[in-house]
């Protein structure tokens, strides 16, 4: 058989549904993993318990296959009577995950942060919350959001994962289609094209941001009023 | 007044601090003397509350920065200047100098800017404002952190080794500066090198030893022959300090 792709025509719009799908559990999960990962990365750099407990969280989630924690919180949970529907299973599984890789992520730019910069900001009578929120985060991220967009690209990838749980993201339609059509060639080729557009719309957004935060190391940018 | 009394710092089982008494009156410069690893600038960690007291007390206006309510209420009345600048990198230069009278005093934004840029125009970095620390020169940034320590209205400016960090043209520069609020009658706890200007500029002089005060003279009295120079860990220290222009 040759390689054509109008056999796609008639299944555009699922696929392309599917592909939208793809992008809202991720966007979701992500959002959910920055803000997770921040947290924990945070937490992991204090003493006490809340750094253990941190530090235990993050090993744990990083040593169990995704596709088992996705099992777990779809088939799992609703066994003692917590029913999640699959596009939310996805976002948070996805969030869990992606949250314990970017602690790891978050922790190492916090404690990156020069301890002299903080301490300016505390004699200057910051509040705790305000030095954490106005000086070592945004200076922790300008250096952790590159690794962070690699671990949001990650995540993008791994959602392939949650067809397995029923969910018409893109893979899952990509399989229905070629079943029916009998084309994997072509089907899968859309496939490849739709993750390589989505995880480059995730790099275009961390590279925009990256830039974003770091705009100060400009040479010369902004020098003059 | 800035009262230490007693004070005792430990690092380990080194002690940094090892009972320094000390007052600092309102209007008074005084300059801290002391070869490295002295403790001058662990007693202004001290004072700012950066460091915890092993023993003694140390109060601002009468509060206990060992209590952090009162801390936060002393760090309002005291501004520290850093040797290594420690400039929030990624705000600007204004920015630098608004932050904290907005975010604590809660004063309103366009008031702060305009006193801020006035500071700025002061020790000639109007055209600065903008620029982000990493486009600073050495000396540009230590002005920036002395307007980020003015903009507070300190009583009290805590200077540590403000100019340690510069070459002999950008000391010149900041010197100049302090020199000047000297002047207007800023009081300042200054630890520093710079022995000179320190002569010139305060009105006691402190020598640290080891962790021990042992000497706190007015600085005439300090630099005569028969005051601090009679001893012979100051006379040894000022030796080896003053051939050196600018750097020590």
């Amino acid at each position: 058989m040759p390689f054509d792709l109008t056999v796609l025509l008639p299944h555009l719009d699922a696929l392309l549904a599917g592909a939208l799908l793809t992008a809202e559990v991720c966007a979701l999960g992500i959002l959910g993993a920055f803000a997770l990962g921040t947290g924990l990365g945070t937490a992991a750099t204090a003493g006490g318990w809340p750094g253990r407990l941190a530090r235990l969280y993050v090993d744990v989630f990083r040593n169990v296959p995704f596709v088992v924690q996705v099992f777990f919180l779809y088939y799992g949970l609703p066994e003692v009577g917590v029913y999640i529907d699959a596009f939310w299973t996805g976002a948070l599984a996805l969030t869990l995950v992606g949250g314990a890789y970017a602690s790891d992520v978050v922790r190492s730019g916090v404690l990156a942060v020069e301890p002299g910069v903080v301490e300016a900001a505390r004699v200057s009578g910051l509040t705790r919350l305000d030095v954490f929120r106005r000086i070592v985060l945004p200076i922790a991220l300008r250096t952790a959001i590159q690794p962070l967009g690699s671990i949001f690209v990650n995540m993008v990838l791994s959602s392939s994962i949650l067809s397995m749980i029923t969910l018409d993201e893109v893979t899952g339609m990509a399989k229905g289609v070629a079943a029916q059509t009998y084309r994997p060639f072509e089907v899968y080729a859309f496939l490849l094209v739709a993750y390589a557009g989505l995880t480059y719309a995730v790099s275009l957004g961390i590279g925009a941001l990256h830039r974003h935060l770091n705009r100060h190391m400009v040479a010369g940018g902004g020098g003059r009023a | 007044m800035i009262a230490v009394e007693g004070v005792v710092k430990r690092f380990g089982a080194q002690a940094v601090l090892n009972g320094v008494s000390l007052t600092v009156a309102p209007g008074e410069v005084v300059t801290i003397l002391g070869s490295s690893g002295s403790g001058k600038s662990t007693l202004i960690r001290c004072i700012n509350g950066l460091e915890r007291l092993d023993g003694g007390r140390i109060t601002v206006d009468g509060l206990d920065v060992a209590n952090p309510r009162q801390l936060a209420q002393a760090r309002r009345l005291s501004a520290t200047v850093f040797q290594l600048f420690n400039l929030y990198p990624h705000m600007t230069v204004l920015r630098n100098v608004t932050l904290a009278p907005e975010v604590v005093l809660k004063r309103p934004g366009a008031e702060v800017e305009a006193e801020a840029r006035a500071l700025l125009a002061s020790v000639g970095l109007a055209d600065r404002a903008d620029a982000y620390p990493a486009q600073l020169s050495g000396g540009q940034r230590q002005r920036v952190g002395i307007c980020r320590a003015l903009a507070m209205n300190p009583r009290y400016l805590l200077l540590d080794e403000v100019t340690s960090a510069l070459d002999p043209e950008m000391t010149a520069e900041v010197l100049a500066i302090l020199g000047r609020l000297v002047s207007a009658g800023t009081t300042m706890v200054f630890v520093t090198h710079e022995v000179e200007f320190a002569r010139r500029i305060s009105t006691r002089i402190v020598f640290l030893d080891h962790g021990r005060l042992i000497v706190d003279l007015p600085t005439d009295q300090f630099f005569a022959d028969a005051g601090g120079m009679a001893h012979p860990r100051i006379k040894q220290f000022l030796s080896k300090m003053t051939p050196v222009g600018g750097q020590s």
